[in-house]
């Protein structure tokens, strides 16, 4: 590129302005790289512990809680009620039945999943009939195992990973068996991503 | 402009004064022709795309008043609009259908000039601007009925969300970054993008777009916007059940122009694969093929291998957006099994299509050519039928419309009066069409009346003299104040050939590439020429 022929490795006059122009557009550019944090939701990004809330307003407890029985979480909860029904806010708090573990008086009785179904975002509900006990989806009866969150049939299940296991939430209980909400990391790796879903395997 | 102003109040004068700073604007670089005479459509359909922009430019901005893009008052507001705000029917029916046949406007503009093979030598940039503009299009009609957020628009919004989802890498983080973290978020976003975002872009890609020379055709522009108005009397746009999470939904399709790459998606293959890769490639095909067509030639029929392409392409997006369309329609069958489609039948379809369609259209070209060479020996049968009509049935005419008018303005008066909203919509079709037919009337009329001198001399013996018809002085008059001071721009096109040549003969090399081979015998044709362009053959395709 450079006119002058390179003497000994040294770079030329033009070269050097060339890398400095280059290099201070660079620069210059560099800070608002960090500004793409705009563009996502923050209110995602819970940092502490919250109690897990029902809709009656009491805080779900182990001894009260009944077995093998469902009520609807919203999380992260809004003050603004409009937010409160968004269903990328409302999870399943499903305590297990017997056969699985749900009669222990620990957090591992209970599952919190997205009520997203993975499928085409309808709000699927877990069934504690018996024959069913199992998550369904009114709308194209996708199947999610309580267990794990994994769809075990319909459409959902069809779906490649990390789009056939729901996102959960951890839970963990204190000294008077109040459950609370672990602050989640949503990517599939972790938690999941609502309406995408999870790798099992983590 | 032809006219003379014998007498120049202030008024003229600051016209005049308007009329000259206009003329140091860009604005003026470009060249608006007005047909003097009807002009195949097919030749501005470019045009006829920003106008329809406009149109829903407008329409969409008056919508914006009453429409909220919150959550749970989307739907609502929508509803509003149709049902109780005046006239707001007609607007979001205008709006609806005005998208719609933008999409098929656009299309119909991008296979023309495909299959004329404009695309090339020195206009690849409007190609390649004109294919992004194609994808911004949908894009932003996508986002349109994506926000009334009934059923329909939910799976919209959840099957483009799926898909940003299952980019490998980065996938979810773009879903996040550009969708937001829930159905608020996705809303308020999709219209952002659908009345800010995307028209910006696409405005400003516009301005890249456009070619120098542009024919704003009034009957037409007038025409559309009637059958715009008519499709919306008759074909109104439903607003679709409102979306409730716990209620199943009914069956919902996509808008047309999307029921193509629904078909991949419901063959359950790859998400990624079928809808983001496949169309991709289909988009991507498109950005090249101006680069790729290497024939000396601009017809279609001398551009076989190309023209078939175009042809399979044509096959394809009917096969699978009819394909999309179709569900079957027994009802004891499981919903997902009605609606998947198998991939081996769908994908074999498909290649099936390819060699079938393509070889068909070699055929077909080989044998036009064939034909056409034949063609050529026969003696020429007379032009063109044309009506004429004497000055005394244009007066007829005019005073039979205008009476028409009058009575259909009655009846549209009437109609919203009594509620009729679809037929008030539909009789302001007919109007704006009935007004087209009065505008072509009269610029049919001043033909006549400007055309006469050197026709009623038609001694049989003597072949007319070719000279007779040139000086032909009332046309490029008009035309005269555009061309007077050369622009910036109008050095860029024909770089050395461009000063000798006149101002049609530049329109003629912008559009085909020839030079001026014609000479001046073109010259009366001017008001007409432009983007329609000179050679007969394009418009048989």
């Amino acid at each position: 590129m450079a006119q002058t022929p390179p003497t000994g490795g040294k770079v030329s006059r033009r070269d050097f302005l060339k890398l400095m122009a280059a290099a201070g557009t660079v620069m210059t550019f560099a800070p608002f790289v960090d500004w793409g944090k705009f563009l996502p939701n923050p209110s995602g990004n819970i940092g502490k512990k919250v109690k897990a809330e029902l809709p009656d307003g009491t805080v779900a407890n182990v001894k009260t809680f009944d077995i093998n029985s469902s009520q609807v979480l919203i999380y992260p909860k809004s003050d603004d009620p409009a937010l409160n029904k968004e269903s990328f806010r409302t999870w399943q708090f499903i305590r297990l039945p017997k056969e699985l573990g749900g009669d222990k008086n620990d957090a591992s009785a209970f599952r919190v999943y997205s009520m997203v179904c993975l499928h085409l975002w309808c709000l699927w509900k877990y069934w504690p009939q018996d024959g069913r006990k199992r998550g369904e989806c009114p709308c194209h009866g996708s199947m999610y195992d309580p267990m794990t969150g994994k769809a075990f049939a319909g459409p959902a299940s069809l779906q490649g990973p990390p789009s056939n296991v729901l996102p959960k939430l951890d839970l963990e209980m204190d000294s008077n068996g109040d459950l609370w909400v672990l602050p989640p990391t949503w990517s599939p790796n972790a938690n999941g991503v609502v309406g995408f879903g999870r790798y099992l395997n983590v | 402009m032809g006219v003379t102003l014998t007498y120049e109040n202030s008024l003229v004068r600051l016209f005049r004064w308007i009329y000259a700073g206009v003329e140091r604007t860009i604005f003026m670089g470009m060249k608006f022709t007005f047909p003097g005479r009807f002009v195949s459509p097919l030749g501005f359909l470019g045009m006829i795309t920003f106008v329809l922009f406009i149109i829903l430019g407008i329409t969409g901005a008056l919508l914006m008043l009453w429409y909220e893009p919150i959550l749970d008052r989307a739907w609502n507001s929508v509803k509003n609009i149709n049902d109780t705000i005046p006239y707001g029917f007609a607007m979001r029916n205008i709006h609806y259908h005005a998208s719609n046949a933008m999409v098929m406007v656009a299309l119909l503009h991008m296979y023309y000039q495909y299959f004329s093979g404009r695309y090339k030598i020195r206009n690849e940039i409007l190609w390649v601007t004109g294919i992004i503009l194609g994808v911004m299009t949908i894009l932003e009609a996508f986002t349109g009925y994506d926000i009334i957020f009934s059923e329909r628009a939910e799976l919209a919004i959840s099957i483009a969300a799926s898909l940003t989802n299952s980019i490998p890498i980065m996938g979810p983080q773009m879903r996040e970054a550009f969708f937001g973290g829930g159905f608020h978020d996705f809303i308020l976003r999709f219209y952002t993008f659908h009345v800010f975002m995307l028209p910006i872009a696409l405005l400003g890609l516009m301005v890249v777009h456009f070619p120098r020379f542009l024919v704003f055709d009034v009957p037409m522009v007038m025409a559309i916007s009637g059958a715009i108005m008519i499709t919306g009397g008759v074909f109104p746009v439903g607003l679709g059940l409102p979306f409730k999470p716990d209620v199943p939904p009914g069956i919902t399709v996509p808008e047309w122009y999307l029921t193509g790459l629904y078909a991949f998606l419901r063959t359950m293959y790859d998400k990624f694969v079928t809808g983001v890769a496949w169309p991709g490639l289909f988009i991507g095909a498109l950005l090249i093929v101006p680069f790729v067509d290497k024939y000396k030639k601009f017809s279609w029929k001398d551009r076989p291998l190309i023209t078939a392409v175009g042809i399979t392409s044509l096959a394809q997006i009917i096969v699978t957006t009819y394909w999309g369309f179709y569900i079957d329609p027994n009802t004891n069958k499981a919903l997902l099994e009605r609606l998947v489609i198998d991939p081996i039948f769908f994908y074999l379809v498909m290649i099936l299509l390819v060699p079938m369609s393509f070889g068909f259209t070699y055929m077909m070209i080989k044998l036009a050519k064939h034909s056409e060479a034949n063609a050529k020996l026969q003696p020429k049968k007379g032009g063109k039928g044309s009506i004429n009509l004497s000055q005394k049935w244009l007066y007829a005419l005019f005073v039979v419309l205008l009476a028409f008018q009058v009575y259909l303005n009655i009846a549209a008066y009437y109609a919203i009066l009594q509620g009729m909203k679809n037929y008030s919509l539909f009789i302001t079709g007919i109007i704006m069409l009935v007004f087209a037919g009065m505008f072509h009337l009269y610029r049919y009329g001043r033909a006549l009346a400007k055309a006469p001198p050197p026709k009623p001399t038609p001694p049989p013996a003597a072949k007319p003299a070719p000279a007779a018809p040139k000086p032909a002085p009332a046309t490029p008059a008009a035309e005269k104040p555009l061309a007077a001071p050369p622009t910036a721009g109008a050095a860029k096109v024909g770089s050395e050939q461009t000063p000798q040549l006149s101002q049609s003969q530049q329109q003629k090399h912008a559009a085909d590439g020839k030079t001026a081979t014609t000479g001046p015998e073109a010259k009366p044709q001017t008001t007409t020429a432009s983007l329609d362009g000179p050679d007969k053959g394009p418009k048989a395709a």
